[in-house]
């Protein structure tokens, strides 16, 4: 039973909607462009049938657009969710399951604020001296328009409800990740591909709140109205854009290897061009979510790079006094090599990537700058030295002689 | 060509290298190792797992390049490596009782060396069954010191 709740992860309206054909046919977002498409038919004939004006027929299709373009946002939730492998460590798994179980409640607590929404504001269209509904359809407008009308509101309201609600949801979810991912130990920790869903679904709820700008032109004759659709707005972009900020400072490694990463100062990189393989010494920095080398425009690792993005990255200490204590990880995946097109897109990471390198290294950056060197060993940035980031797609962890595999 | 002395400086004077092997694909793969080095063969050995990465990358693609050296987290001038580049075999894969005689004293021999320069680490660790000698022939060495690089081509 709780499996097949697990399984399912759909919300009320979804259910109701997936079980009558032919949208139960179809797959998920085809059945939301048919209902779209229904929708729009239904609301051209209704226009016809009752010659309404052509601005009360864009009114609606805009409305219809908003309603079915958040269900395109909001519903990847589920899908995403499902496929999320459980966290490396039990306290982030029982707040992930908890969250997903809040999320997908089966007591339905998502409809709510949207029925609260609904309620409110059909009580405020027709109890309260709103002439909105004129400015829609015209005087006296016959039952059966308004209760299309009335439909689109729901769909509408009901969709501004999921909105509230899971960005909600998503900010709590985010700090409590936060706070339990600095009491991780050893390789404890929420894999990237993971805390990358969660940010990209932060970031298609900060889409949601920008498209309910959409729905000004249609309310625009009501001043409290278009407040409430800016309040709204406002609200659901800070709530998302906090949460995709505290998510993206979520370490993705393990104490283990973070502090191995934070703390060592050598890396050995490698790489590959038509099966000749290359490996040398590099100095890295680490700024707790990605990792950056330098390295001359010259030199021969670059060359092939540019060749072949695969990479190998090792990173070790090295104490001979104990073997056995000797801890390394590899990462294998890309590189990104930074060129001057990153300069005015990724200023701000790529200064901050070379104060890292003067903070770390502050020895090696004197003795370059004093001596007079050949070009392609000067520490200009871009010039002489290039900015090149770790992607890791692979992680290997090695303490003593035991080897573990780490998923990204 | 012969291999300068600072080479072979570095050679003897180092417990640790870096094998980098790839697969057919060019997806490189990095492991340190424990290595000796065979100055009249010119070659370097090491002892892995068969089961390991590097080997099943090696079985696809022989070329291989290893680093070692030393590094200096102060002085960047300080820093002195070579990295080799070759091609790699292994010398027998399966149980070592199957081995032929001449790879046996082989091996035996590089044991010995191994057991002579990381005493710690053979004494717990005696080679397993599964372990097999790889063995890289050297056709290219960079040499670097600080800003000073040199390149040969032994043999």
């Amino acid at each position: 039973m709780q499996k097949d709740e697990k399984k399912e992860m759909k919300w009320i309206y979804e259910i109701i909607v997936g079980s009558i054909p032919p949208f139960s046919l179809l797959p998920y977002r085809y059945s939301i462009l048919l209902q779209l498409l229904l929708l729009l038919v239904i609301g051209l004939i209704l226009g016809y049938f009752f010659s309404l004006e052509s601005v009360s027929l864009l009114y609606g299709s805009l409305g219809i657009l908003v309603a079915v373009s958040w269900s395109l946002l909001i519903l990847q939730l589920g899908p995403t969710l499902r496929k999320f492998r459980a966290p490396l460590s039990k306290d982030e798994n029982e707040l992930l399951e908890r969250y997903r179980g809040i999320l997908f409640h089966r007591n339905h607590y998502e409809a709510l604020p949207g029925l609260a929404i609904f309620i409110t504001f059909m009580a405020y269209l027709f109890n309260f001296g709103s002439d909105l509904i004129e400015y829609w359809l015209g005087k006296d407008p016959d039952i059966i328009l308004l209760l299309f009308v009335s439909l689109l509101i729901w769909d509408i309201c009901y969709r501004m409800g999921l909105g509230i609600w899971t960005s909600i949801l998503a900010l709590w979810r985010s700090i409590k990740l936060k706070k339990l991912a600095e009491k991780r130990s050893e390789l404890e920790h929420t894999p990237y591909t993971e805390l990358n869903y969660l940010r990209k679904l932060d970031i298609n709820n900060v889409f949601f709140g920008m498209i309910s700008l959409l729905l000004i032109p249609i309310i625009q004759h009501d001043g409290l109205l278009v407040t409430v659709i800016l309040v709204f707005f406002v609200f659901i972009i800070l709530t998302s854009m906090a949460s995709a900020y505290i998510v993206s400072k979520v370490p993705w490694l393990p104490p283990d290897i973070y502090n191995l990463v934070m703390e060592s100062s050598f890396a050995y990189m490698g790489n590959a061009f038509n099966g000749e393989t290359h490996v040398t010494p590099v100095v890295y920095i680490f700024d707790g979510q990605r990792i950056f080398f330098n390295t001359s425009k010259e030199s021969k690792k670059l060359k092939m790079l540019r060749k072949n993005r695969k990479v190998a990255f090792l990173i070790d200490t090295r104490d001979m006094s104990n073997i056995f204590q000797n801890k390394a990880v590899l990462f294998t995946g890309e590189a990104k090599i930074y060129g001057l097109w990153d300069v005015p897109l990724r200023f701000i990471q790529m200064l901050g990537a070379r104060s890292l390198f003067l903070k770390k290294y502050p020895e090696y950056t004197k003795k370059y700058a004093a001596s007079e060197l050949p070009k392609a060993w000067q520490l200009t940035p871009i010039i002489a030295r290039i900015l090149v980031e770790i992607k890791p797609v692979r992680i290997i962890y090695w303490r003593g002689a035991k080897q573990i595999s780490v998923p990204v | 060509m012969k291999i300068p002395d600072e080479m072979l400086n570095i050679l003897y004077g180092n417990y640790f290298g870096y094998v980098c092997t790839s697969d057919g694909s060019d997806q490189p793969h990095i492991t340190p190792v424990f290595f000796v080095y065979e100055e009249p063969l010119q070659k370097i050995f090491f002892i892995t797992n068969e089961m390991s990465k590097k080997v099943k990358n090696i079985l696809e693609n022989p070329k291989v390049s290893i680093t070692v050296d030393i590094r200096d987290t102060k002085n960047p001038f300080n820093n002195e490596g070579i990295m080799a580049q070759g091609t790699a075999r292994i010398t027998e894969k399966g149980p070592i009782y199957f081995l032929s005689e001449e790879t046996l004293e082989l091996y035996r021999d590089i044991y010995m060396e191994f057991k002579g320069k990381y005493q710690a680490v053979i004494e717990n660790r005696p080679m397993g069954e599964n372990d097999v000698i790889v063995q890289i022939n050297i056709e290219k060495m960079v040499y670097w010191k600080g800003t000073h690089f040199k390149s040969i081509k032994p043999g």
